[in-house]
């Protein structure tokens, strides 16, 4: 068998549904053995595309997504999908074709050193040297992104180890020595953990997206519901609790809501799953949860004591951390009452914060977040929403109740632009019965809009909403508020018309100038088989709030904009 | 000090010195050899910087998939050695003399220079250097080998 059939056989023992990619020389073996696959080729119009929608298949399937580029461009085109898969956790295997062995270090046509430029933003590299080590090395590859913390992983092979012809043996599991990513549960970490949390008299439970990888949903909302404890989450970690639930106090952090960040602020203990401790989420490291004990469960070490130290560090899978915790805390107490003072307090907060003016409507007819508010009442709570990066996102982050886990998928650690299309049709190929919308921002649509053409190609009726500000609206906001409205570089003088642009890709596009006219293009949209596009011009002034400036602390929050504030 | 054992395998040095270099600490020395039959490599850096720079470096060592150990060590906690090749000028400094200093072997003689072996401490081999003053000619170090001493019981 050859090394290209063998990548094909490999990848179809791995039950691999799709591969997004584009051919190049260095993969023409790999392709060739493709035509006698079930693996599904999607074809991309830009390598970064491919790399994102196998990052949000991968966040949604629960199953490492796999995309593929040529040696060269290919290659180095793949690494901001795989850099931004890496910072969110996400299982991709990505496949390089390379150049001859023969040709190494000659500096030939397309060669690029991929394995030293992704080293430092995957999980792991391999490359195989003979067509023998390709199963293994697939397994292994597989295995690495998909186990433990999941995250990217490159496989780079050789054109002529795709040629060459062996007898092959595909093994079923994979042994690496330096690799164990099942720790046990300490059960006298568990034990310790349920005597804090059941002495304390202030505790929230604070839930990332780690909760979301272990499949630790249900536990969480046991525990906040055993003892009536408010609940927080990062940005990443949206949705690992409904956050309709009464106890659902939103995300916190640079751009959270008021509520959770001034109520992590006044906790006496903190639970904190599947979280780092970003500084967009704490702020300012020392000034966060000062009154707080803080216990920390998570499947990576090292992420104990890295940004935030904390008083206990539970080693291990959240699901199977927070099952042991449940039933420790089922011995030590009842479930609690909701009228518990705590509770009381925190809810007595949240009433006092109905009225800061982020949390107003703003007296335009279109505007960011009532469009978010809308749409949620709107989707179904299974829809997923996938986001760009800006203004837009951040409104979705405040006013976009996530209702269930796997429904929220936006690039919280790399923050990258043009992730919001792409990540939608991945999306959607991992859930095809779920309406999948990707609410974007001008800026972050056209990074990567030719992804529209795979789209209509393969007939993935995904929604773009596109909050058009005409402006780069995020950094807007900074220059206005931090450096004294000296705006360089954000104001767009030339847009595309986004409802042309959609038709000249073969998409039903809209341009709507009220709510309602929003609602019907958007209920028609998730209706159609068709991917569609919906354009919603706002003001490029309208900032997001509540905003906590970088480095600062909580108290440092702003809820509106100065002239709010004078009046507030 | 970061003592860590990898799998002996191509790309197994870049993925460690790239952790170190994300950081952006100076290795002052480092010194690399193969054991367990082949099978494991172990590679001891010595790193300038503040010992938390260097406690995070090996606990994202730990994380790397072909590193099997990653430990940090202050200098009490190690039995450490390291070589050194000094070429001295013999018009500066006499044989004779050179003969006479502790830890150093003559291992090559030319006319007007020798190749002394030194080995020692890192600290040793400093002042061994320092001792010989302006009839340095060259110098070639190995980096310190080291292996954690055995705790006491
Ligand atoms: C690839 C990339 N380049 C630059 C940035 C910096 N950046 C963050 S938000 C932003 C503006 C985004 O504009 P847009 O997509 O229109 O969204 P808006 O803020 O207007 O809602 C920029 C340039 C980034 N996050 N990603």
């Amino acid at each position: 068998m050859s090394g290209a059939r063998a990548i094909v056989e490999a990848l179809e023992r791995e039950k691999v549904e799709y591969i997004f990619g584009m051919p190049g020389g260095a993969t023409l073996p790999f392709y060739d053995a493709l035509w006698d696959s079930k693996v599904k080729h999607v074809l991309v119009r830009h390598e970064q595309l491919g790399a994102h929608m196998a990052d949000a298949y991968g966040r949604v399937a629960r199953r490492a997504g796999v995309c593929t580029g040529t040696s060269g461009p290919g290659a180095t085109n793949l690494v901001t999908g795989i850099a931004t898969a890496f910072a969110d956790s996400s299982p991709v295997v990505a496949i390089t074709g390379q150049v001859a062995k023969a040709m190494t270090g000659r500096n030939g046509f397309q060669e690029t050193d991929v394995v030293g430029v992704l080293t430092p933003v995957t999980k792991y590299t391999v490359q195989p040297l003979s067509a023998a080590e390709i199963p293994s090395a697939i397994r292994k590859g597989f295995y690495i992104a998909e186990t433990g913390r999941p995250g990217p992983v490159l496989i780079d092979i050789p054109k002529d180890v795709q040629q060459e012809e062996v007898e092959m043996t595909f093994p079923e599991s994979i042994q690496i020595r330096g690799y164990s990513p099942n720790y046990p549960v300490d059960v006298q970490d568990i034990e310790r953990a349920a005597d804090m949390l059941a002495r304390a008299e202030r505790p929230v439970l604070f839930g990332g997206g780690g909760i979301r990888i272990a499949d630790a949903a249900s536990q969480f909302t046991a525990i906040a519901e055993l003892l009536m404890a408010p609940v927080i989450t990062t940005l990443q970690g949206k949705g690992t609790f409904p956050e309709d639930h009464p106890l659902s106090l939103g995300p916190i952090g640079m751009h959270g809501r008021a509520e959770a960040n001034r109520i992590v602020q006044e906790c006496d203990l903190l639970l904190a799953v599947g979280v780092r401790f970003s500084d967009r989420s704490t702020g300012n490291f020392h000034e966060f949860a000062p009154e707080a004990k803080i216990i920390h469960v998570d499947t990576d070490p090292t992420e104990f004591n890295k940004n935030k130290l904390v008083d206990l560090s539970v080693l291990g899978d959240a699901n199977r951390a927070l099952t042991l915790l449940y039933d420790a805390l089922l011995r030590r107490l009842a479930k609690r009452d909701e009228n518990n003072a705590w509770l009381k307090h925190v809810n007595q907060v949240r009433e006092e914060l109905k009225g800061i003016p982020a949390y107003r409507d703003s007296y335009a007819e279109l505007s960011g977040p009532k469009i978010v508010k809308l749409m949620r009442s709107i989707l179904p709570p299974e829809a997923i929403l996938t986001t760009g990066v800006g203004r837009h996102q951040m409104w979705c982050e405040i006013h976009y109740k996530v209702l269930r886990p796997r429904t929220w998928i936006t690039s919280t650690g790399l923050g990258t632009m043009g992730f919001g299309l792409p990540a939608a049709i991945g999306a959607k190929l991992a859930a095809p019965n779920v309406p999948v919308v990707d609410f974007d921002g001008d800026g972050s649509f056209v990074m990567t809009e030719q992804a529209l053409a795979t789209a209509v190609e393969e007939r993935i009726p995904v929604v773009s909403i596109i909050i058009n500000d005409r402006s780069l609206g995020m950094v807007e906001q900074w220059q206005r508020l931090m450096y004294n409205r000296r705006f360089v570089g954000i104001r767009f003088q030339n847009i595309p018309d986004f409802v042309k642009l959609a038709q000249a890709y073969g998409v039903q596009g809209r341009l709507v100038g009220s709510l309602q006219e929003f609602g019907d293009a958007l209920r028609e949209g998730i209706r159609s088989d068709q991917p569609s596009v919906v354009e919603v011009p706002v003001s490029h002034e309208e900032d997001v709030f509540p905003f906590m400036p970088p480095g600062k602390g909580i108290k440092d929050t702003v809820y509106g904009t100065s002239k709010e504030m004078a009046v507030f | 000090m970061l003592s860590t054992l990898v799998e002996n395998k191509p790309g197994a040095l870049f993925r460690v010195v790239n952790v170190v270099r994300l950081m952006r600490l100076n290795i002052e020395g480092m010194t690399l050899g193969v054991t367990n039959h082949g099978e494991d490599c172990r590679i001891t850096i010595t790193l300038d910087g503040d010992e938390a720079a260097v406690e995070h470096v090996a606990r994202q060592l730990v994380k790397v998939i072909d590193v099997l150990e990653a430990h940090t060590y202050s200098p009490e906690e190690v039995t450490a050695r390291e070589l050194a090749l000094i070429k001295v000028n013999t018009d500066k400094m006499s044989v004779a003399d050179i003969q006479k200093m502790r830890l150093c072997r003559i291992v090559d003689s030319s006319a007007h220079s020798v190749v002394v072996e030194v080995v020692g401490s890192a600290k040793e081999i400093d002042d061994f250097v320092k001792s010989l003053t302006t009839a340095v000619l060259d110098i070639a170090r190995t980096g310190v080998a080291a292996l954690p001493k055995e705790l006491p019981a």
